[in-house]
């Protein structure tokens, strides 16, 4: 069947499940959203969207259930809306399901043909929107409705002082880059002609004129975008520091200085140039780091976006809405379909179905019933629910989440700090070098101008960026490609330990297998007749070799007839005991048959549960617990690179044996209670190994907290966050894999720039100081290592897209 | 010679140094705030938009207007009350 593309969205599908349209015959929908939203555009005369939009694909609409009247609420307008000196109102808004160009233009467009907007401009790079607009004329509610109507959707954020820090240092620091660079390309054009004049003749008069320009042009490079470095080069010697902005404003200062004694009278030649391209292209580099901070800090604010704003709590009865702090533990919420729920709660009453994809990356919906944990962050999709709280707002899941990733991307690796410590010692090191250069120079060459010149190159050839860059700058990307693949490492100098590590210990149950047991064999005869009473007893219990038993017979038989039982009772750590008809049934392992006096000799090394009537075994059952898809991969992966598996697990020998030979482990430790486990972790440690201790977070909290580094699998839950040094979101073997993969990687690529950055400066420091280099080619040559370190760490990422 | 010189480079200054002024106009503006959207801004570039960035300017200075009346008028009454 041929496929066509979605007249709206663009994405492609077979013909046969297309939507079509009798009277347009050329049009196709993949979904009546992409319908809707074409007819609305049509009928409002912005169809040229489509002409826009080119070969850019995009999702289709986002069918958003929540209700937009929460927007209108006090507490929501106290919170996040301002007015303006006209005395509009005014929101900031992070925009959902921008993929183009265009739909930034249609965003903006139907928002300005709607009456009551004053203003509303989206910030294409982050997604981020201001929206003006007239209270009196449109509620907020409307204009979130009419975002919501042509397929996208709105969260209020609220703008954080780093974010408007983070702006305004952008603005500032492009200001100055700009004028930077049109000074800079000015001076290379008068420069064509100053260089020609040297090979073809230049009259004096003329040559002082170009200067006179030169000087001109050179002048706001150094003193207005080269403020920064004064400043910086100021605290620096305030807190005793020599740092890279000292290099570089004396290096540039000095050359302007020499430069400006030649033009009023000096002999020699001046050097404008050089004080613009040092200047401009140091410049440049900081402009990318500051780009890179402001990218964090809008990641961030998405991330903050998500947050639900309040919470409909019902107290005694009566329903109302308060802010996230005044929710406390006990409380009872209420959360509508297409709500988040805004703290961790136990589900109360019905059962619920909730979208966990934010927290899992799960896409299915996920089964709640009374009892279960509700995760913050989480969307009901489902009926309405109610959960009582067990945290408040500041402990809860998605709180945890955004704070761990404040700190992440706060946190330096230990290997930054030793070449933030080294940069130190760098600098001095090459300022006493340049002194001594121009000493000796002028000592033995008895010309200062020469002497001078030479002296500023070893400064400015030599300037650390590309030490300094070399290590945040690969952490950076790593971090996020990590964050990608739905891991978070909690502060950088994980990725180092990481990358170190040679030997991983593996906890048996939650980790290396499922924890859900499955029929391994039957034993014995199953008899039809039989069925429905042992699937009527197997549905007593929720013990999970009972949910086991149940699950294996609606498996394997259809139709089961269901039997009501009498006397369901549970016998602690044995089975269940029922009666029917009289007849006496009796479900669990051997110590149940024990006890009620019924002799079964029967051994295996799996679990076993024995079904019997009146004192007969009718059969018997072998379950095993199913091993974690990917387990083998990661521990064939494991072994490729050289770092040892070992498992280490409370159940017997036997089990444990069986699991290691199953998924081809050597080593393995059995029957280890948590505290022996805990101290086989310090063991190791003590032998020089760097230990990665991945377990279910709650019995093997001890072990973890001794790790070098530890990742708890649990499902996002409180313990995981708490206990792990890196979370897992998704829950995934493969996520391991990957978090090997990611920190050996860009642990590999810190250290090539590190080697990057001291090659460069041993070989250009000796050549600069015989007096081979002029300040301009050092300058240039000083950017282009820094160029060399932020190119090199771009390759990074280039392995996941092989 | 140098007399042309001279006038060539300080017309040139005067014309750089006024083209780095409509710059600075510019960025002082937001134009440039959003790299992403300036780069595809020649995309969005026809008569039609023109109109309605025309039109949209109308709109709120009538907005404007009519915000300011609205005030005027709720002082005034506020004042006889």
């Amino acid at each position: 069947m041929p496929t066509v593309q979605c007249t709206h969205c663009q994405l492609e599908f077979d013909e046969n499940v297309m939507i079509t349209e009798e009277e347009n015959p050329n049009v196709y929908f993949c979904c009546n959203g992409c319908q809707g939203v074409y007819h609305l555009l049509k009928d409002d005369g912005l169809d040229s969207f489509y002409e826009k939009i080119g070969n850019n694909k995009i999702a289709p609409p986002m069918q958003v259930e929540s209700d937009s009247s929460n927007f209108d609420m006090e507490s929501f307008k106290q919170r996040y809306i301002k007015t303006t000196t006209e005395g509009f109102s005014s929101v900031d808004l992070v925009i959902e399901g921008i993929h183009c160009a265009a739909c930034i233009w249609l965003n903006e467009k139907v928002l300005a043909n709607t009456d009551g907007i004053v203003d509303a401009s989206i910030n294409f790079t982050n997604n981020k929107a201001k929206i003006i607009w007239d209270e009196e004329a449109i509620p907020l509610s409307k204009v979130i409705d009419t975002i919501r109507s042509i397929g996208y959707n709105a969260y209020p954020y609220d703008r954080s002082v780093e974010d408007v820090k983070a702006t305004k240092n952008k603005k500032d620091y492009f200001m100055r880059m700009a004028i930077a660079i049109f000074a800079s390309m000015n001076i290379m054009m008068i420069d064509v002609a100053k260089y020609a004049g040297f090979f073809t003749g230049m009259k004096d008069e003329t040559l002082h004129l170009v200067h006179i320009a030169e000087f001109i042009f050179s002048t706001p490079v150094l003193f207005y975008s080269g403020w920064i470095f004064f400043k910086g080069a100021y605290f620096g010697l305030k807190n005793k520091i020599v740092n890279m902005d000292l290099l570089v404003s004396a290096g540039a200062t000095l050359t302007y200085i020499y430069s400006l004694f030649v033009l009023l009278g000096g002999r020699g030649h001046s050097y404008f140039d050089s004080v613009a391209m040092i200047i401009t292209f140091v410049l440049v580099g900081k402009y990318l780091e500051v780009i890179g901070k402001k990218n964090a800090v809008d990641t961030m604010d998405k991330i903050r976006s998500q947050v639900p704003h309040e919470a409909t709590l019902v107290k005694d009865g009566v329903k109302s809405v308060v802010t996230l702090d005044a929710i406390e533990v006990g409380d009872i919420i209420e959360v509508k379909r297409g709500e988040k729920a805004t703290v961790d709660g136990l589900l109360i009453g019905s059962d619920g179905t909730f979208d966990e994809s934010s927290l899992t990356g799960e896409s299915l919906p996920v089964e709640k019933k009374a009892g279960s944990l509700i995760y913050s962050g989480t969307i009901n999709s489902g009926k309405v629910i109610r959960y009582s709280a067990t945290k408040n707002y500041a402990n809860s899941t998605l709180s945890n989440i955004v704070t761990l990733l404040e700190d992440a991307l706060a946190s330096k690796p230990e290997i930054e700090d030793t070449t933030n410590e080294l940069s130190k010692y760098f600098s001095i090191t090459i300022l006493i070098l340049s002194i001594i250069t121009f000493a000796g120079w002028y000592w033995y060459g008895g010309d200062f101008e020469e002497a001078l010149i030479v002296a500023i190159s070893v400064i400015v050839i030599a300037c650390p960026c590309a030490l300094a860059l070399a290590t945040p700058i690969a952490s950076l990307i790593g971090i996020s490609w990590a964050a990608e693949k739905g891991l978070l490492f909690k502060e950088a100098k994980f990725i180092e330990t990481f990358s170190k590590a040679n030997i991983v210990v593996l906890d048996k149950t939650g980790t290396i297998t499922e924890g859900k047991l499955e029929v391994k064999n039957v034993i014995g005869e199953m008899n039809t007749e039989y069925l429905p009473l042992l699937y009527a007893l197997s549905d007593g219990s929720t013990h999970p070799v009972s949910l086991a038993i149940k699950n294996y017979l609606e498996d394997n038989f259809n139709d089961i007839e269901y039997l009501e039982l009498k006397d369901i009772e549970q016998i602690e750590g044995k089975g269940v005991q029922a009666f029917y008809n009289n007849q006496k049934l009796l479900g669990g392992n051997g110590r149940l048959l024990q006890e009620m006096g019924i002799s079964f000799a029967f051994e295996s090394e799996y679990t076993l549960y024995h079904f019997a009537i009146d004192s007969r075994v009718i059969c018997s059952f072998e379950l095993d617990d199913k091993l974690k898809d990917g387990i083998r991969e990661l521990i064939t992966y494991l072994n490729k690179i050289e770092v040892e598996v070992i498992m280490a697990t409370g159940d017997n020998e036997k089990v444990a044996s069986r699991v290691a030979q199953s998924i081809g482990l050597k080593k393995y430790e059995s029957e280890l209670t948590p505290v022996e486990k805990a101290d086989y972790i310090k063991k190791l440690q003590i032998n020089g190994k760097k230990v990665v201790m991945i377990g279910d977070g709650i019995n093997d909290a001890l072990a973890l907290s001794y790790a070098d580094v530890a990742i708890a699998m649990g499902n996002g839950a409180d313990v995981a966050l708490a206990v792990s040094d890196v979370v897992i979101l998704n829950n995934s073997l493969q996520a391991i894999k990957d978090s090997f993969v990611i920190s050996k990687r860009t642990f590999k690529f810190i250290k090539q720039n590190l080697a990057l950055s001291l090659i460069y400066n041993v070989i250009t420091i000796p050549i600069a100081m015989a007096g081979y280099v002029i300040p301009l080619v050092a300058a240039l040559s000083m950017s282009l290592s820094s160029l060399l370190v932020v190119g090199n760490s771009m390759r990074i990422k280039i392995k996941d897209k092989k | 010679m140098n007399s042309v010189l001279i006038l060539e480079l300080t017309v040139g200054i005067i014309v750089s140094f006024t083209l780095l002024g409509i710059f600075i106009w510019a960025a002082r503006g937001g134009q440039f705030d959003d790299s992403k959207k300036m780069m595809d801004g020649l995309l969005f570039d026809s008569e039609e938009e023109l109109q309605s960035a025309y039109e949209k300017e109308q709109k709120v200075k009538m907005m404007k207007e009519k915000k300011i009346d609205n005030k005027k008028s709720e002082n005034k009454k506020e004042n006889k009350s």
